[in-house]
């Protein structure tokens, strides 16, 4: 069917000017206008805007963990308002289900879960499958397993390592790579309780440096298109700042992606020792074109803390609101939930700023990523007001007055006069993760470029407008109509399927069947598994 | 071979389908209990949506316990491959299901290669009163691993595990414990102790209370905890579960949205007072459903003879038998893609569940 969207005001920073055009498509691809051809179907999309579909980087969606949380707390899920029926699963709560519609009623139609557990793949990717309409991908998490130290500690060759890494990303279906707190949660299980970058894990006499360095490097020796990416040690400590500036000042000319920069933004200052070091990371990320990194914003109320970091998550089981925690000791990273309420007091109404305050101050929006580093800050349904935030300063200055006074005095925000534009958003929720993790075929609305397309009824109300698109196409199907989930398909996990060296299948073989007494078929598994059509998308590495 | 049957009456599948159909459609409160793999549950919990049924696996009353230790405590946690590699001390508490003690039986035979000494010891804290059946078996697992017998006279595992927790923090207690001062000397030694336990029906309180001593450990140590379910089928579909509507069984679906309540929807209770109107039962064990009062049973069975009082019954696969299937499995402690090890044509549940949704008329779901 060729469809043709008229009237609309396109924001398309990687095709040219922003501007009033038609844009066509036909089964499921933009194409450029057919010369004498008549649509099979038009939109008048007159007083709307339109983008290509959202790509969010870093949100803990599906696998392991995230499911973990929802047996914690089944009370947050029944919080939940009940959505109108007549679809299937549509009431649930917190579910797969929901994840999938409530993201693409947002325009957004690519996410990715940042945080699998290689031996989890299986349970992670038959979660994402259930994530109706849009795409998914994930990072396979490497860097506190034992193989993976074992060749650093006995220095084995840097084929060896991209052999194991390649192995790895090609038996999870990974679209990347992913390190938490390097080393960190090798060492808790030696009972080491503080961890910092240049610290030791005992056992191996393995620097988290090292860690880092070592999958940086393959990483990028294999040509996989998304950077390392790194969710650095010390998290949400006071002075945790210093450890994201060696982090940064590590990566030495080669790329290098930071996670949820916000939660290491802190300094020692005043009289609580907790303070914003938002803008001088701010400007060492503008002086290292390398480093690209995401937010982690903080939005306020109740929502559940969901990471593989289990040294932080262990520190913070006094924290957690309501009284109960889960602490995996995996094999490799496992994790922890701590269930976390936001409130409006000194700490978080710092937390909210210094987020801020990294977004506005970071000059270039090919660099910094949207994200709340669901749940961990906020639950993505935050992200509209979100949107609002950055797009004006009004809004802002509106919450800040709501907001800790003492706190948000150690911080530049109320100095920032800069409003994002909707290019800005475009480029920095669009184009700038495709062009991230390599996904040539999204993120603009040029011709070739699959149509995952938004349209936004322009309006004041930034967050009306972001929170509820006037039409969504994913591949071309219409999913969305004014905020409302219209038709049902399933979307693909995106991974990288790079062929494993047969000599390190074979050791993998060996050293599963010694260690763990099972053979490599317990820990893989093939694509019929998923039970669904073409569960997987493949990208390509960079040659 | 006959693979449905209304009645006691060989019919065509399809025929089987539409009449069950028929039923779970005029049901005004049907309950469905299940036993299946990982795609079957996905079915059965879609069908549950469709229908505005309440659903509970088959062992559900197993999984109160289990279940409400995640829903009201959490806990520390690690997985059988650390136990396996780094464990250098196992305490194994209570009687743990026949189904674990091969894997129990590996990790004697395995050296822990990522511990500081390449040995372990172990121990075995008992209940006075042995629950049904397990007690020889499990003093042969005990025998087999060399496990030094921790014990509280006659009191109930739930009661020893609280007299542990208080002797270890510093606290004595009136009822002395066998070996105590042997397994504190084991534990200042230990590097990375980790406490073996499945659930335990007669005395819910007694998990949060190991996790409590686990967590007592932790405070200047390392330890862990490690949860072998009463049945990993069962807790897979736990799993399943929660991700496809936020909850674990049991959950209904009043009104369409999906409500937690183990006791509202505690299917033997509603069967019995017919609050239920229908009872759909599918599993592919050798357990046979036994009809209740009145009320119509459908059931899904891996039999090849109708089900004795059922309105409607359909053959059905047994997953990783007949037909390739991914289930929980504790050996790894997540799920697991097995291949058929007898591949038969035999229908999956997953299939003939879908088919039944499909075969309801659409817009159904008046509910109970
Ligand atoms: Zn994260």
């Amino acid at each position: 069917m060729l469809i043709r969207l008229t009237g609309g005001e396109i924001i398309d920073p990687v095709n040219g000017a922003s501007g009033r055009r038609d844009l066509w498509f036909e089964d499921g691809f933009i194409i450029d206008k057919p010369e004498g051809r008549r649509a099979d179907k038009t939109h008048d999309l007159s007083g709307c805007i339109v983008m290509a579909g959202a790509i969010d980087i870093h949100s803990h969606i599906g696998g392991g963990n995230v499911n973990t949380a929802r047996l914690l707390l089944p009370e947050h899920h029944a919080a939940h308002l009940p959505r109108p029926a007549a679809t299937p699963l549509s009431n649930a709560g917190w579910s797969t289900f929901t994840t999938g519609c409530l993201y693409a009623q947002m325009g957004f139609t690519t996410v990715v879960e940042p945080a699998m557990s290689p031996y989890n793949a299986l349970h992670t990717h038959l979660e994402l499958s259930d994530i109706p309409i849009i795409d998914k991908a994930t990072l396979t998490i490497l860097g506190n397993d034992d193989f993976l130290l074992s060749l650093i500690r006995d220095k084995s060759s840097t084929d060896m390592v991209d052999d194991y890494v390649a192995w790895t990303l090609a038996s999870t279906n990974s679209l990347g790579v992913k390190v938490i707190n390097a080393g960190a949660a090798a060492a808790f299980k030696e009972n080491v309780r503080s961890f910092s970058f240049d610290d030791v894990v005992p056992a191996y006499g393995v620097s988290s440096r090292g860690i880092v360095k070592t999958l940086q490097a393959s990483v990028n020796r294999l040509g996989v298109p998304h950077p390392l990416h790194v969710h650095a040690n010390n998290l949400g400590l006071a002075g945790s700042a210093d450890t994201a500036s060696v982090t940064i000042d590590a990566a030495e000319g080669v790329p290098l992606h930071l996670a949820h920069l916000q939660f290491y933004g802190y300094g020692t200052e005043g009289k609580r020792k907790f303070s914003s070091e938002a803008a001088r990371l701010a400007e060492q990320v503008n002086n290292n074109p390398d480093v690209t990194i995401d937010v982690g914003q903080v939005m306020f109320g109740q929502t559940v803390t969901v990471s593989s970091d289990v040294t932080r998550q262990f520190l913070a089981i006094g924290n957690a609101d309501p009284k109960k925690t889960v602490i995996i000791d995996g094999d490799g990273n496992g994790g922890g939930i701590v269930p976390y309420r936001y409130r409006k007091n000194y700490y978080g109404s710092l937390q909210w700023a210094v987020g801020l305050e990294l977004f506005l101050l970071i000059d270039d929006p090919w660099r910094v990523f949207f994200t709340t580093d669901h749940p961990n800050g906020a639950p993505f349904t935050a992200y509209p007001d979100l949107f609002e935030l950055l797009m004006s300063r009004e809004a802002r200055d509106a919450k800040s007055a709501e907001l800790n006074a003492a706190a948000l005095e150690l911080t530049t925000l109320a100095s920032i006069r800069r409003e994002y534009t909707l290019e800005e958003i475009a480029i920095m929720t669009r184009a700038a993760p495709a062009r991230l993790l390599g996904l040539k075929d999204r993120g603009h609305l040029g011709p070739g470029a699959i149509a995952d397309i938004a349209v936004y009824r322009r309006g004041s109300d930034i967050a009306g407008m972001f929170r509820e698109a006037a039409l969504v196409f994913k591949n071309g199907d219409l999913v969305v109509e004014n905020g409302k989930v219209v038709h049902f398909r399933w979307g693909k996990a995106l991974r990288l399927k790079p062929t494993p060296d047969k000599a390190m299948v074979r050791r993998m073989q060996a050293y599963h069947e010694e260690r763990y007494g099972l053979s490599l078929d317990w820990f893989t598994f093939p694509d019929s598994a998923i039970e669904r059509d073409e569960p997987f998308a493949e990208v390509s590495c960079k040659s | 071979m006959s693979v449905a049957w209304v009645g006691s009456q060989a019919v065509f599948l399809s025929d089987a389908i539409q009449h069950a159909a028929k039923l779970l459609a005029s049901s005004r409160c049907p309950v469905i209990s299940f036993d299946a793999d990982v795609h079957g549950t996905r079915s059965v919990i879609a069908l549950a949506e469709k229908l505005g049924a309440a659903y509970d696996h088959i062992r559900g009353r197993e999984l109160l316990n289990e279940v409400a230790l995640f829903t009201s405590h959490g806990g520390m946690f690690t997985t059988p491959g650390e136990v396996r590699r780094r464990a250098d001390l196992i305490i194994l508490v209570g009687d743990l299901p026949a189904s674990h003690h091969e894997l129990i039986l590996s990790w004697a035979s395995a050296q822990p290669d990522l511990a500081g000494k390449q040995s372990r010891r172990w121990f075995h804290l008992e209940g006075g009163e042995a629950v049904s059946g397990g007690k020889d078996a499990e003093g042969e697992l005990s025998r087999q691993v060399k496990a030094v017998i921790l014990s509280a006279e006659a009191a109930s595992l739930g009661t020893a595990v609280a007299l542990l927790r208080a002797e270890l923090a510093g606290r004595r207690t009136a009822t002395p414990i066998t070996n105590l001062d042997s397994l504190k000397k084991a534990l200042a030694e230990a590097d990375f102790p980790v406490f073996v336990f499945s659930g335990n029906t007669e005395e819910p309180t007694s998990l949060a209370m190991l996790q409590g001593l686990v967590a007592d450990l932790n405070r200047s140590k390392r330890a862990s905890s490690l949860f072998l379910p009463s049945d990993d089928a069962a807790w897979g579909a736990v799993l399943t579960s929660v991700w496809m509507t936020g909850f674990p069984p049991r959950t209904g679906f009043p009104n369409g949205a999906p409500v937690y309540d183990p006791e509202r929807w505690d299917i033997q209770r509603m069967l019995r007072d017919k609050e239920a109107d229908l009872h759909l039962w599918i599993s592919p064990g050798d357990e046979i459903p036994a009809k209740q009062g009145r009320i119509p049973l459908v059931a899904l069975a891996h039999t090849a003879s109708p089900v004795a009082g059922a309105a409607v019954t359909i053959s059905i696969a047994a997953p990783g038998i007949d037909h390739d299937c991914v289930a929980y499995s504790s050996r790894t402690g997540t799920f697991r893609a097995t291949r058929a090890s007898a591949p038969s044509d035999r229908p999956a549940i997953a299939g003939i569940v879908r088919q039944l949704a499909q075969a309801l008329p659409s817009g159904e779901a008046e509910s109970c």
